[in-house]
């Protein structure tokens, strides 16, 4: 892991304030990512913790505040841009299509690279038939990095879930995205399961160099894997540091992590 | 036995993405292709032809319109017949007042105006869907009725509202026995479901399903919701449309609007649920089951020899009753009851 050089700032977001009627999600938030390094966002339910996903990939439009990423500043994130600019995300409780093959799952996530049009596609034809060949080949090195070789026909409905939460970051994956969201990559896995996300997750960001900003429980693996840390209460910052720092604040520790 | 891959292997990923990987599907196709192609019209009846046959074809061309609407864009409509209305009346147009219009350029033409109607009627599926979508795509289907109906320049101000549709000559081969229209419809639904299977098996498709199964997850990834669900709503649409358009002009003879009512869009509804939602191969099947079941069962209910009365009574139950144990034994319908055979014949005679 020493060997990743973390870069500059690529994402920042100042005084994010997100509200659905009365209820603040978020309040005055700002922190940054750097590139190539891994930031979690840590906190009690409710505290606003995908909510701050779904603002920084445009799911959420906030009331207040801007993002800066990769130099750009704007008011809120549009999806379709910021799936162009390279945000890929995974979801809390996987989103995935189910009535789709795992194949085809993960082929979606290659969408923004085509470039043939609908009528080569129906006549399958030119581009159409080399950009079919093109991506599968791409998304069969995912299937080989994430060893989902064997489940790669199988409709996704089929699946167990330790195996879906795989197939949702193979198709993020796809995307080669440069900087990843995973709102818990790990929940509800054993601990074998588990083991194996945090190698996927530290290999991705070692491998391609992507940015990943992962929300997660799992303290253990947090502490473990991340850079730094943003930890989020009632939609307020209370902390923000390397994990060590943020593991003594005393009001961390209060909301959150309890005493030892 | 007979029917396993074994031995059979991909080299390549266009291999592994084809139609039919398995060579004996392939072989099957192609035979079926032929008899279609070849054997069908030197054997079959007038009859065979214009009762069953084309009506057939037709009704699984327009199913599978409906199949990629539904099906594969999970948007759901009652508007079937409507579209293939737009398509029947449009292509009648083009041939009335465009002087030497090519009927299949007509054809074309119905489905492109079809398309734009879908197109319009489509766009409060993006703020409304499942049965509140269905209802409002059942709009569709009085306005454009009660359009063709009310509009006489459609119809050409005819007074009964009934029109004989023109001839329909390619290239000065006149189509006008019922083999050579079912050589015409045969031709234009085996293109249309090889540009449909494409579809689905490439991008445009993957965007349709994606949408399908998880709206949000789709426009995350990139794709945009607006321009997938109007897309799904042009082509099938087309489809529909020039599948009204064969019905007007290859089956009925005549185009009317009252041929395009409310229950025809239902019958196709009824087809791909029983075909099986979001299948090429369902969209056949269920139009098969729809129109070839009642024929099958009226001879055989004939033949028992009972009073009129009774059999005529005994062929809906018979129908009814199929229906509902078909849908019980496999509610995903025909297609997955088919794919399943197919899976344990591949294993055939072992267990497992």
């Amino acid at each position: 892991m020493s060997t990743r050089k973390i870069g500059e700032v690529i994402l920042k977001v100042d005084n994010i304030s997100l509200r659905f009627g009365g209820v603040k999600a978020l309040t005055n938030i700002s922190f940054d990512v750097r590139e190539h390094e891994i930031r979690a966002i840590i906190g009690p339910n409710g505290a606003g913790k995908s909510s701050m996903l779904n603002v920084i990939n445009g799911v959420y439009h906030p009331q207040e505040g801007t993002i800066t990423f990769r130099g750009e500043t704007r008011r809120d994130m549009d999806t379709h841009q910021a799936a162009e600019q390279g945000i890929a995300r995974t979801f809390q409780n996987i989103a995935l299509f189910s009535g789709m093959t795992v194949l085809d799952n993960i082929m979606t996530g290659r969408n923004l690279k085509i470039r043939s049009s609908f009528l080569e596609q129906a006549l399958w034809i030119g581009r159409a038939r080399r950009e079919e060949v093109e991506n599968r080949r791409v998304v069969e090195e995912i299937i080989d990095f994430l060893q989902l070789q064997h489940v790669r026909k199988t409709p996704v409905a089929r699946l167990p879930y330790g195996i879906k939460k795989r197939v949702e970051l193979a198709r993020a994956l796809a995307a080669e995205p440069s900087m990843l969201l995973l709102d818990e990559p790990m929940a509800g896995m054993n601990v074998e399961e588990k083991q194996d996300m945090c190698r996927f997750v530290l290999d991705t960001n070692e491998q391609f160099g992507t940015t990943i900003v992962l929300i997660e429980h799992d303290m253990g693996v947090v502490m473990d894997i991340s850079d730094r840390v943003v930890v989020l209460d009632y939609g307020r910052k209370i902390g923000d540091g390397p994990p060590d720092v943020v593991r003594n604040d005393p009001e961390v520790i209060k909301a959150y992590l309890g005493a030892h | 036995m007979i029917y396993r891959e074994a031995g059979q292997f991909k080299t390549s990923y266009l291999e592994d993405g084809q139609i039919f990987p398995i060579r004996q599907d392939r072989i099957a196709v192609a035979l079926l292709l032929l008899i279609a192609f070849v054997v069908i019209p030197l054997a079959a009846t007038p009859y065979f032809f214009s009762a069953i046959l084309i009506p057939f074809l037709i009704l699984s061309l327009a199913a599978l319109g409906l199949n990629i609407l539904t099906g594969y864009a999970g948007q759901l409509s009652l508007g079937t017949a409507a579209f293939m209305a737009v398509g029947a009346f449009a292509s009648y147009n083009f041939m009335l007042r465009v002087e030497g219009m090519p009927v299949l350029l007509a054809f074309v033409l119905g489905g492109i105006c079809a398309a734009a109607v879908g197109i319009v009627f489509g766009l409060p599926s993006l703020r409304i869907r499942g049965f509140y979508l269905a209802a409002s795509t059942l709009a569709t289907q009085f306005f454009v009725v009660w359009c063709l109906t009310k509009v006489p320049w459609f119809t050409n101000y005819s007074s009964s509202g009934v029109i004989t549709a023109q001839q329909v000559e390619i290239l000065g081969f006149t189509f006008d026995t019922p083999a050579r229209k079912y050589l015409l419809v045969l031709s234009i639904v085996c293109l249309l479901a090889l540009a449909a299977k494409n579809m689905v098996r490439s991008t445009v498709g993957r965007s349709w399903m994606a949408v399908r199964d998880m709206d949000v997850a789709a426009e995350v990834i990139g794709f945009r919701l607006m321009r997938t669900k109007l897309t799904a709503f042009a082509v099938s649409s087309f489809y529909c449309g020039v599948a009204g358009a064969l019905y007007a002009y290859c089956y009925l003879g005549t185009v009317e609007p009252e041929a395009y009512n409310l229950d025809l869009s239902f019958r196709i509804l009824f087809m791909i649920i029983i075909g099986g939602v979001g299948s090429i191969l369902g969209s056949f099947l269920g139009a098969g089951f729809i129109v070839l079941l009642p024929i099958l069962l009226s001879f055989i209910v004939h033949a028992t020899g009972l009073p009129n009365q009774v059999t005529s009574n005994l062929e809906l139950m018979v129908f009814g009753a199929l229906i509902i144990f078909f849908l019980i034994v496999e509610p995903h319908g025909l297609a997955r009851l088919w794919q399943i055979g197919k899976e344990k014949l591949r294993l055939w005679p072992f267990p497992h």
